[in-house]
């Protein structure tokens, strides 16, 4: 095999569309995506944020006109959906940094069927942190909309 | 052993970005909860002059955004670098990000200095 040839020679690549589906993903390959995507979205908020926050050295009319913008109701749901996406994200990655580490994932057995894999084995502490992320985002997010 | 390194770096910076977050979503977003004041006196003119003129916070600030850029522009480098490129490519999407990288913690740099360093108001 010509490992010097570009990874495009395969033909079995899904690219973008196996991100989402290419058969019976599991739970975590999905929370996976979704650590993905918020963390592509937090970066891309992070940069314009650094960017418009800039707005602040052409003066206290134009800050106050940016700030009365981001006061606007259709910026309070943006405001939200940033805090589920930094929410979602941290606490997805508590757990990768748990798993990353060993914990959870209890000892190594023999391969038996029918087989106990590490990801069912720490699924519990996903469910659990996956819950605390609904509470956090749910409560979180109403002192955002309710001064 | 470079790769091992940024990676290494990715993860030792999350704890830095959760404390600085969540002070400045406390600070900016969640003001009412944890200081008494409402989220649009937070965020008044004036009165984020007077607090980016205090030391620890500018300190703090550079501190956030280096963490920030670094955590997420690796993040997203990882991503890129996952596509089927060609090894010049790869060059161009580590190069690009970078560029990127030191031009935004430029920018976020000198308004935080402009900032602690502001005359206005006295």
């Amino acid at each position: 095999m010509d490992t010097n040839k570009p990874a495009t020679a395969y033909d079995n690549r899904l690219g973008l569309k196996g991100w989402m589906y290419a058969g019976r993903y599991s739970f975590e390959r999905y929370l996976y995506l979704g650590h993905r995507l918020s963390g592509l979205g937090l970066i891309a908020y992070m940069i314009l944020h650094i960017i418009e926050t800039a707005n602040r050295i052409r003066g206290e009319e134009a800050w106050a006109e940016l700030m009365a913008l981001f006061a606007s109701p259709p910026f309070r749901v943006i405001e939200y959906l940033l805090f589920a996406m930094a929410v979602f994200h941290a606490m997805n990655g508590v757990r990768l940094m748990l798993i990353e580490l060993g914990f959870f994932l209890g000892k190594p057995t023999e391969p038996v069927y029918p087989y106990s894999t590490s990801v069912l084995r720490h699924r519990p502490l996903t469910y659990v942190i996956m819950f605390l992320t609904i509470l956090v985002i749910f409560f979180g997010g109403s002192s955002l909309f309710f001064d | 052993m470079r790769e091992t390194r940024l990676w290494s770096l990715h993860i030792l910076v999350i704890p830095i970005l959760a404390i600085l977050l969540g002070m400045h979503f406390a600070l900016m977003h969640y003001s009412p909860v944890f200081y008494g004041t409402s989220v649009e006196e937070a965020r008044e003119f004036g009165t984020m002059i007077e607090r980016g003129r205090n030391v620890a916070q500018f300190l703090l600030y550079i501190l956030f955004l280096a963490a920030g850029l670094y955590h997420g522009l690796y993040g997203l480098r990882g991503i890129l670098r996952e596509l089927p490129l060609t090894p010049a490519l790869v060059k161009v999407v580590d190069t690009g990000v970078l560029l990127l990288g030191l031009a935004i913690f430029a920018l976020g740099t000198y308004v935080t200095w402009w900032t602690f360093s502001a005359k206005i108001g006295g």
